[in-house]
């Protein structure tokens, strides 16, 4: 209660509105990150008080977490890996002229997932911070692999075509210089290379650039000459939307909560699984892909559970969940201040303050959210052949802003052509994204852990959290070509 | 002779725009060649921070991050920027790192010096339930076996948290250092893996290590400075005061591009030695726990000849040296 004292001081409420505005904005823009904002903010929060400072930066995270899954749903390209898995359903859903319940669904659901999290945050921060420190490089390992068979195979009776999108994923992710030895790999010579290929330009490419290319084929037949949407209705949802929601929200939150604690996991693994969770669960896991709404209410309820998941451990433990918590947690140094049990407990009205903007922030960005999405949803109304130049060009910007390097063009139009590609043979792109986005992540806790055992191979099996997740992950692989041949064995019968 | 006049009043138009406008006349392009919120980010934007607070320089500044190559991909953006008195970049030891492992064909001689600004040390420190209560135990380990302690740390291999330790651990007579365990953790689970116990020490920068510090779950066994810092570190040993005869020194400088002209190069040796001596950089070095350690141009430049060899050596013993 104290901490929403802090909270509601006129200063701290409006640098938190300003925040989630901000963050929302920064999300929507393709390129730009929570991590950038909140470093460009830093030297503005060196006048504020620090616990400003701290639920500014905060707000500006989950603001970006509400923003990101915009572009998504209504033009098929998401700001950021957590993000992606928002498209899947979330695009199809606007194709089918229900944009507003998507955009109001994410809303919703992000809001849902944030305060459960809150929750939990407040309930269980010791005990849950300790997870943090289970997870050395076989569980990491054993992890990722989870994430990427479970969605390979997550297409039924494609999971061969699955594998090849993850094995081009991996491929991309190989290129430059290799940490643990220091020799380029794959950088043709190329300078700007050696940092690897920022997985935003791979996304920006196969969901947006490919996106434009396909509708150029449409419009060169001369389809599609009219605009997605004319008419729109409220930004809400039926009774029966909420009660197909609902339990997804449920059973996602903890999915992104707990990969949120875990330091080398993030947004697009939490996303992702908690979609695959939703698919597999459903008794009809084929509307998903074209438009089911507990396919979108899943992940971004993950996605913004896992914002605040990776707070947890940079304020209980001192170590940061992701880059943006290693920012915030750089600047807490920067006041003085120490992360760990004690912050609680020698300045309350910094834990409990940030705490408490958990609660208020989500609860504004939400708010903002839906009279935002009336205005935005009727970029729709633009005819095609307006809209998808402008889609091009901010495909272009957003790259360029990453890294400010021309090689990223050359890029993004090769990976646009993929993406076109992929969709004309009806390749699934989630497995080549995740790939893409913990590929590196992948191979280095491979190479980590045996560099730790001196390449002996049992110690991926010595612990029992890396066993159960290897367990599931053969499973995963396993079990769509079983319950295919199971289904067929029926049909028989 | 109208036509003279106006010949004699063009010719002194361009001689005053050409000399007589005072340097520098529009806005300046610092650049960060690492992502937001590290060392070299955090480094350039204070001092942006303090010229601007100061007056020193009244155009505005534009900070930009330049990530890559660890470091690489902002070297070859200044070969781009030749003579180009308006581009600023920071470095450290990477620098010389990068050239000397061969992942870049430049080096810090195709740059131009302009001031060493600070010095950033290093430190060792191990899980608080570590069996290890002093550096030296750590390298007795280290001598009987150099497999039997892992050492992580966040830069990649045979750059600078791996150098820093094989420089301590050469002097403390470690043999084999090439046998020596070194895991790279880039993703921000370099703290966690040492408090999880998968690694048994991290070599990493004061700043990090201060932090886990004040959260109460590390000891730091010793730092790589010549003498002890002040403040919660104070209570740290250097290597020195532990018997092993080394230290390594994170300097951090600003440079301009190749052949920059002479009168920027004063202009900002100029401006930073009095930056250096204002009571608002004095706060900031305080506020990151960074010695103050300002050396202009040509000084600058015999330093980096200096240290280039002597990380050369330890490169080459490890077999990552990849020149001549």
């Amino acid at each position: 209660m104290y901490g929403f004292k802090v909270v509601f001081i006129p200063s701290n409420f409006l640098w938190l509105t300003l925040g989630c505005f901000l963050g929302t904005v920064i999300g929507m823009l393709p390129g730009l990150g929570p991590a950038t904002g909140i470093a460009l903010l830093l030297p503005l929060t060196f006048v504020m008080k620090p616990e400003t400072a701290l639920i500014t930066m905060c707000a500006i995270f989950y603001g970006a977490m509400f923003g990101g899954s915009r572009s998504s749903i209504l033009l098929n390209i998401p700001g950021d890996g957590s993000a992606v898995a928002s498209c899947f359903d979330g695009y199809p859903m606007t194709l089918k002229g229900e944009a507003e319940v998507a955009l109001a669904i994410s809303a919703i659901a992000s809001f849902i997932g944030g305060l459960i999290s809150s929750i939990a945050f407040v309930l269980l921060a010791l005990p849950l911070a300790k997870i943090a420190l289970m997870f050395g490089p076989p569980e990491y390992f054993a992890l990722m692999v989870l994430a990427l068979t479970a969605t390979a195979s997550m297409s039924e009776g494609k999971v061969l075509k699955g594998l090849l999108s993850m094995a081009l994923g991996l491929m991309v992710s190989m290129v430059g210089l290799d940490p643990q030895s220091g020799v380029s790999r794959f950088t043709f010579g190329n300078l700007e290379l050696q940092g690897g290929i920022d997985f935003v330009v791979v996304i920006i490419g196969i969901y947006g650039l490919g996106e434009v290319f396909k509708n150029l084929e449409k419009i060169g037949r001369g389809e599609m000459l009219q605009p997605i949407k004319k008419k729109f209705g409220k930004i809400w949802i039926t009774k029966e939307q909420w009660k197909r929601s609902l339990v997804p929200m449920l059973r996602a939150t903890p999915i992104g909560f707990l990969i949120g604690i875990l330091p080398g996991a993030g947004g697009t693994i939490a996303a992702l699984m908690s979609y695959n969770v939703e698919k597999r669960l459903s008794k009809e896991p084929e509307r998903f892909g074209k438009g089911a709404i507990e396919g979108l209410a899943a992940p971004e309820a993950a996605n913004n559970a896992c914002s605040i998941g990776a707070i947890l451990p940079t304020l209980t433990l001192g170590i940061p969940g992701s880059g943006t918590a290693a920012i915030m947690l750089g600047a807490l140094m920067i006041y003085g201040l120490q992360p760990g049990p004690l912050l609680f407990e020698f300045y309350p009205e910094i834990g409990w303050g940030v705490v408490a903007s958990l609660f208020v922030g989500n609860f504004i960005a939400a708010v903002m959210n839906l009279p935002l999405a009336g205005l935005l949803v009727r970029i729709l109304a633009i005819p095609p052949k307006i809209l998808y130049p402008l889609i091009t060009a901010l495909c272009f910007i957003g790259v360029y802003a990453i890294n400010l390097s021309v090689v990223d063009f050359y890029l993004l139009i090769l990976f646009g052509l993929l993406g076109y590609a992929m969709r004309k043979f009806e390749i699934p792109t989630a497995p080549m994204i995740l790939a893409s986005v913990v590929g590196r992540k992948f191979e280095q806790s491979f190479r980590q852990s045996l560099m730790i055992s001196g390449g002996d191979f049992s110690i991926f099996f010595k612990s029992a959290i890396s066993v159960t997740l290897l367990i599931l992950a053969v499973l995963s692989l396993v079990y769509p070509t079983v319950s295919a041949a199971l289904k067929k064995k029926r049909h028989a019968v | 002779m109208k036509e003279k006049v106006l010949t004699v009043i063009t010719l002194v138009t361009f001689i005053t725009a050409i000399f007589g406008a005072a340097y520098p006349d529009k806005p300046l392009n610092f650049i960060a060649p690492g992502g937001p919120g590290g060392g070299w980010d955090t480094t350039i934007r204070v001092v942006a921070q303090t010229l601007k607070e100061t007056n020193l320089v009244t155009q505005p500044i534009v900070v930009t991050n330049m990530p890559g190559g660890g470091g690489g991909v902002g070297l070859a953006h200044m070969q781009t920027k030749k003579a180009d008195p308006y581009t600023i970049i920071v470095f450290s030891p990477p620098l010389l790192l990068i050239n000397l492992t061969g992942q870049t064909q430049y080096s810090f001689r195709d740059l131009t010096p302009l001031a060493m600004l600070i010095h950033d040390y290093g430190a060792f420190a191990v899980s608080k339930k570590s069996k290890f209560n002093s550096i030296s135990e750590v390298m007795e380990a280290l001598k009987k076996d150099p497999k039997s302690v892992k050492v992580g740390g966040i830069s990649a291999f045979g750059s600078m948290d791996h150098i820093q330790f094989l420089i301590a651990a050469k002097a403390a007579g470690v043999q084999n250092l090439k046998d020596i365990t070194y895991v790279s953790f880039q993703e921000g689970e370099h703290l966690a893996a040492l408090l999880g116990g998968h690694i048994d020490v991290l070599s990493t920068g004061l700043a990090e290590a201060t932090t886990a510090l004040q959260a109460g779950a590390i000891k730091i066994l010793a730092i790589t400075a010549p003498q002890r810092v002040s403040g919660i570190l104070a209570n740290v040993p250097t290597l020195k005061e532990e018997g092993i005869d080394a230290e390594f020194v994170n300097w951090r400088g600003l440079f301009g591009p190749p052949e920059m002209p002479d009168y920027a190069v004063e202009y900002w040796i100029n401006a930073l030695s009095k930056m250096v001596q204002t009571a608002e950089w004095e706060k900031v070095v305080a506020k990151y726990n960074w010695t103050k350690a300002f050396m202009p141009g040509k000084d600058f430049l015999n330093y980096l000849e200096k240290v280039n060899e002597e990380y050369k050596v330890v490169l080459k013993e490890l077999g990552l040296y990849k020149g001549e």
